[in-house]
């Protein structure tokens, strides 16, 4: 296992990046600043898509508030043509990949259910059903193998989705068949309001073992200790080498989504005490220790970030709606029967064109 | 700068109301996009509003502690924002709300059903095919009135409504006709009103008759005589075609049908009914025996099919078949030209060599449609029926 | 007194904690969170977690648990937290909840409890109507009840049926008000007839049936009689009551949200028109979702049988004279 395993070395075995790897990532102090920039956008996106669910203008949104190292981190460790497969919160890695965050939000706003293009962003579809994502990862993975490419796929998931059977069942065929996917679970520790420890009585990163590939546990806060674990293990998964399981630990800081009230099951005193481990604070700190960050810096970001936030709101309001028949009718069928067709020409000649 | 005002969202998936908490805003405060404006309690969570618009608060429109309803105006902001698409408040997530839900106004779906052209159908619901059962009346003569020509439950009541009833007289008493014995009042009425009809009788000496059936007896075949009846009728309208017809009044022609349907009248419980034997001129005497005793038991069990019961071209009936009645005058039944009635078989007195005798014998009374066959042409018949039936040679 | 369905459904799991020793109820989020709707507020303070607990997310195990745990002599109310996340524990419930007294004789007295339709702007998987799949497995029963009052008096009865029983509860009435009778209970395999009419039967269940109710209402200022029969059961069926109706009415609407195609709607109509046959003036019109994927939530009013669509339908049995 050892031998096969290239991410543990990065890490102590608590889980945090030894120095000696964050040093030679090989990222330069551009790469290193467009980190943080990320972080602060998709932070302060995710921040105006629950200002506009509160003012209306969105039905819900469930916020990534805490859990900005990962989406950003694993994203980036990637090449831009590795899939990634998401749960129904990874909004700050689709904005990594391009996605435009208005865009994104009509899913939210009951326009669409695909407010994107799965293949030209390789960022799957929203799985909103917990784990079934996962399955789905793997087969794309199997196929990379089938086709002899050297893609690797990131599937991630919740601590939640680690008790659902698809879970388990994808993992035992990302085993099986040495598919190139990386299992990433952001274990946020919250699945709405059951925590970590009445979610599972074992270790999430243990069960890798069972399953026949190496899994770690490391600290998902710390964007860099993301990024190389994810790199390491991607690169694992194109040699051929198969599956990786990698546990971030960090904290959903903010509610499961706009519908839910975290003060009903849990103590303020714990929100309190991750805030203290947040990530963009955690990484400022070292890029300032490093030199690479000054207020210039910062205030170019934030000014960027209340752009891209304003941006977002406006564009949102102006989005399209599309015609009803397209919407409801358009997209079930790749070859709709004349069944179907008929039942279309009804519905729309059936709506009150004034 | 315009007043914009913001009206409370459904903030969690069908919520349909919140209360309002606190404000943190007062009313000519400015206020940046997202500021914080107020405090509300919703069935699932407390939650601060932030402010869609940038501008001068102009009104609150809830009190703390109030109940607002999902929709309802919350505040109103002056503010230079807007422009383009003015979103309501409340733009998703409108929740199901508790009054009526108008919808959105649409035209029809699908055409009502079209007139079918084509179908020589009646059409009818089953319902309306079930009453018109009921009350006796043969939905191919009721005018339909619904679309397309559908025969409506209110046609098919129309057709058969009684007159208004007057009133009733001390120590009469009043039977309500429905039904079979209604259906049949009012083809007696038509027959009687648009039939010239005149009725010639005969006796015809059974003597032969009798003795055939003792044989037939013997060898353990009952046959009745309406059976020879039947065959010999037969046989004469065979040989006089103008006794099986119809007179067309739109035409004013005579149609001549081609085949001998014998309607064979049969009294019911519930009436006299005319079941029909098709054919009757190519069936020997056992298949009439054997066909007629099923139509007449089908008729008297009401489980004859409506093929059974129409088509009929001539019919026959016994007048006089008990007691002192000797014959009778039938009526015809429309649209037939002839009705041939049957008396008992008893002895009776007879000159033959110029004797008196008792022979068997019966009355034949014969009514017919005087449009159709005149006295000379009724007498013919007449007689030749009666020479079949004493000589029994088919 | 009066209260909002939610509501009915808390007080009718807490009577019925009360009466059975042997209830339990368990799901996600049911124990400290109270139920993302909040069904289940107060019940594990007041009972503790070995009678209402939390599980790990998995819906298969969940239902799977609930068969061991009646096996071994409890009653158990698992709660599926949303319709569309029924799917993984179909298994569990059409192979082993269903058959097990088949196979076993031995009775499962589960009562599965599931928030179910629309109409409420949510995202995926937050509005479906499964349950035809349910109604369509023998050994189930399957309800849903319309208003508060019938929320409390089926769901007691649901519990303490000793067959197993899939409860669908209308979310988008959750925060309807109405009466509650701790003492009334509602018969398994009884429909209501909630308005007389005699012109038109329609027939729905769960949120179709308030909807039917105001397109009754609207119908009447044109002079339309519409009675409207909440089924209340769909398996059992009280075709009876429906065909009572339909003797007097001639005309029948059957209203749900799940599609048309191969809804539930279609037994119903069949059974009308085979068992009243002759007393129909027009043929039975069912009313219900389009035959695609619930629609993104802009879209979903135009998916869901409302109003018009109801008075669409009745325009078009009384066309037929």
């Amino acid at each position: 296992m050892r031998a096969e395993d290239p991410v543990r070395r990065l890490f102590s075995p608590d889980g945090t990046l030894t120095d000696n790897a964050r040093g030679s990532l090989g990222l330069d102090p551009e790469a290193l600043r467009d980190l943080y920039r990320k972080m602060v956008v998709i932070r302060r996106a995710d921040q105006e898509a629950l200002n506009l669910q509160r003012q209306g203008q969105l039905g819900l949104w469930g916020q990534f508030l805490g859990q900005e190292a990962v989406h950003v981190g694993a994203t980036l460790a990637l090449r831009d043509s590795d899939w990634i497969f998401p749960s129904y919160r990874e909004f700050g890695m689709a904005m990594c990949r391009g996605v435009d965050p208005a865009e994104m939000l009509t899913l939210f706003r009951g326009l669409t259910h695909g407010a994107w293009d799965p293949r030209r962003y390789r960022f799957a579809p929203l799985a909103i059903p917990v784990a079934t994502q996962i399955p789905h990862a793997v087969g794309f993975a199997m196929g990379c193998r089938f086709k002899k490419t050297d893609e690797a796929v990131l599937v991630t998931f919740g601590d939640g989705a680690t008790s659902e059977g698809d879970w388990h069942e994808a993992m035992n065929f990302g085993g099986v068949f040495k598919a190139p996917v990386v299992f990433l679970c952001q274990n946020n520790y919250w699945a709405i309001s059951v925590p970590l420890s009445r979610q599972t009585a074992g270790s999430i990163a243990g069960r890798a073992e069972g399953y026949g590939f190496p899994g770690i546990r490391i600290d998902g806060n710390d964007i860099l200790g993301v990024y190389a674990a994810t790199r390491a293990a991607a690169e694992r998964a194109r040699r051929g080498d198969g599956p990786y399981l990698i546990e971030a630990v960090t904290y959903r800081m903010g509610a499961h989504t706009s519908s839910d009230d975290p003060t009903r099951y849990r103590q303020a005193s714990e929100v309190e005490a991750w805030s203290l481990k947040d990530p963009v604070a955690r990484y400022r700190s070292w890029l300032s220790a490093q030199g690479f960050l000054d207020e210039a810096f910062q205030q170019d970001v934030r000014e960027g970030a209340e752009r891209i936030a304003s941006e977002m709101r406006e564009k949102l309001a102006r989005a399209v709606i599309p015609p009803a028949g397209e919407a409801v009718y358009g997209h079930v069928y790749q070859h709709p029967s004349a069944q179907f067709l008929r039942e279309r020409e009804e519905f729309e000649a059936s709506l009150d064109q004034s | 700068m315009a007043d914009q005002t913001f009206n409370l969202p459904d903030l969690g998936e069908g919520l349909t109301e919140a209360q309002l908490m606190s404000w943190r805003v007062e009313e000519g405060a400015r206020v940046e996009v997202n500021a914080p404006l107020c405090d509300v309690e919703t069935a699932k969570a407390v939650v601060v509003i932030p402010s869609p618009f940038a501008g001068v608060i102009r009104k609150l429109h809830a009190a703390p502690g109030q109940s607002v309803d999902v929709g309802a105006p919350l505040v109103t902001i002056e503010s230079a924002d807007g422009g383009a698409e003015q979103s309501p408040g409340t733009l998703v997530g409108y929740g199901p709300g508790g009054g009526p839900e108008s919808g959105i106004r649409r035209r029809p779906r699908f055409a009502p059903p079209a007139a079918e052209s084509a179908l020589a159908d009646v059409r009818a619901a089953p319902f309306v095919r079930q009453l018109a059962k009921e009350r006796g009346v043969d939905l191919a003569s009721i005018k339909g009135t619904g679309p397309g020509g559908r025969i409506t439950r209110a046609d098919v009541e129309s057709a058969t409504e009684t007159e208004p009833q007057p009133a009733t007289v001390p120590g009469e008493r009043r039977v309500s006709v429905v039904g079979l014995r209604k259906a049949i009042a009012r083809q007696m009425v038509r027959s009687v009103s648009t039939i010239p009809q005149f009725t010639e009788f005969a006796i015809f000496d059974a003597t032969a008759l009798v003795e055939a059936r003792a044989r037939t007896k013997a060898i353990g075949k009952s046959i009745t005589p309406l059976a020879y009846f039947v065959r010999a009728v037969a046989a004469s309208v065979r040989a006089y075609p103008m006794l099986n017809s119809s007179w067309d009044d739109k035409t004013d022609e005579i149609v001549i049908k081609p085949a001998v349907n014998l309607g064979i009248a049969v009294n019911t419980d519930k009436g006299l009914l005319v079941p029909v034997l098709r054919d009757a001129d190519r069936l020997d005497l056992s298949d009439i025996v054997e066909k007629g005793t099923r139509l007449i038991e089908g008729a008297r069990a009401g489980s004859l099919s409506p093929a059974d019961m129409t088509g009929g071209t001539i019919t026959l009936t016994n007048v006089g078949a008990s007691g002192p009645v000797e014959t009778g005058t039938p009526i015809i039944n429309p649209p037939e030209c002839c009705v041939v009635g049957f008396g008992a078989i008893k002895p009776r007195a007879m000159v033959v060599g110029g004797e008196v005798v008792a022979r068997p014998g019966a009355w034949i009374s014969i009514s017919v449609d005087h449009r159709i066959v005149d006295g000379a042409m009724a007498t013919e018949f007449l007689t030749d029926l009666v020479g079949r039936l004493e000589k029994l040679d088919g | 007194m009066e209260a909002t369905m939610a509501k009915a459904i808390n007080i009718g799991l807490r009577d019925a904690l009360l009466a059975d020793p042997a209830t339990l109820i368990f799901g996600e989020d049911v124990g400290a969170l109270g139920g993302v709707f909040r069904i289940t507020d107060g019940l594990q303070k007041e009972f503790g977690e070995e009678r209402v607990f939390d599980t790990p997310l998995a819906e298969s195990a969940i239902i799977g648990i609930a068969v061991g745990l009646a096996l071994r002599g409890f009653r158990p109310v698992p709660e599926i937290q949303f319709d569309g996340f029924i799917y993984p524990a179909f298994e569990q419930i059409v192979s082993h909840v269903a058959k097990y007294r088949n196979r076993s004789g031995i009775a499962l007295p589960i009562t599965i409890r599931v928030p179910f339709g629309g109409n409420i702007g949510a995202i995926e998987h937050h509005s479906e109507s499964p349950e035809a799949y349910f109604a369509h497995t023998a050994g189930l029963k399957v309800v849903a009840p319309s208003t508060p009052g019938d929320a409390y008096g089926l769901l007691r009865e649901a519990i303490a049926d000793d067959d197993p029983v899939v409860f669908f509860e209308p979310k988008a009435r959750y925060y309807l008000k109405g009466e509650v009778d701790q003492s009334l209970r509602v018969p398994i395999g009884k429909a209501s007839v909630r308005r007389q009419g005699t012109g038109v039967t329609v027939v729905g269940y769960g949120p179709t049936v308030l909807t039917a109710l105001h397109a009754a209402e609207a119908a009447s200022k044109d002079g339309n009689s519409l009675e409207v029969i909440d089924l209340r059961s769909l398996s059992p069926l009280d075709i009876d009551t429906v065909l009572a109706s339909v003797r007097k009415t001639h005309r029948a609407i059957v209203v749900h949200e799940a599609p048309v195609f191969c809804g539930f709607g279609a037994e119903v109509a069949a059974r009308i028109s085979h068992d009243a046959f002759d007393q129909l003036e027009a043929p039975v019109q069912r009313v219900g979702g389009l035959n695609v994927p619930y629609p993104p939530s802009r879209f979903e009013k135009l998916f869901l049988p409302d109003v018009d669509r109801i008075l669409e339908a009745l325009h078009l049995v009384m066309a037929y004279g």
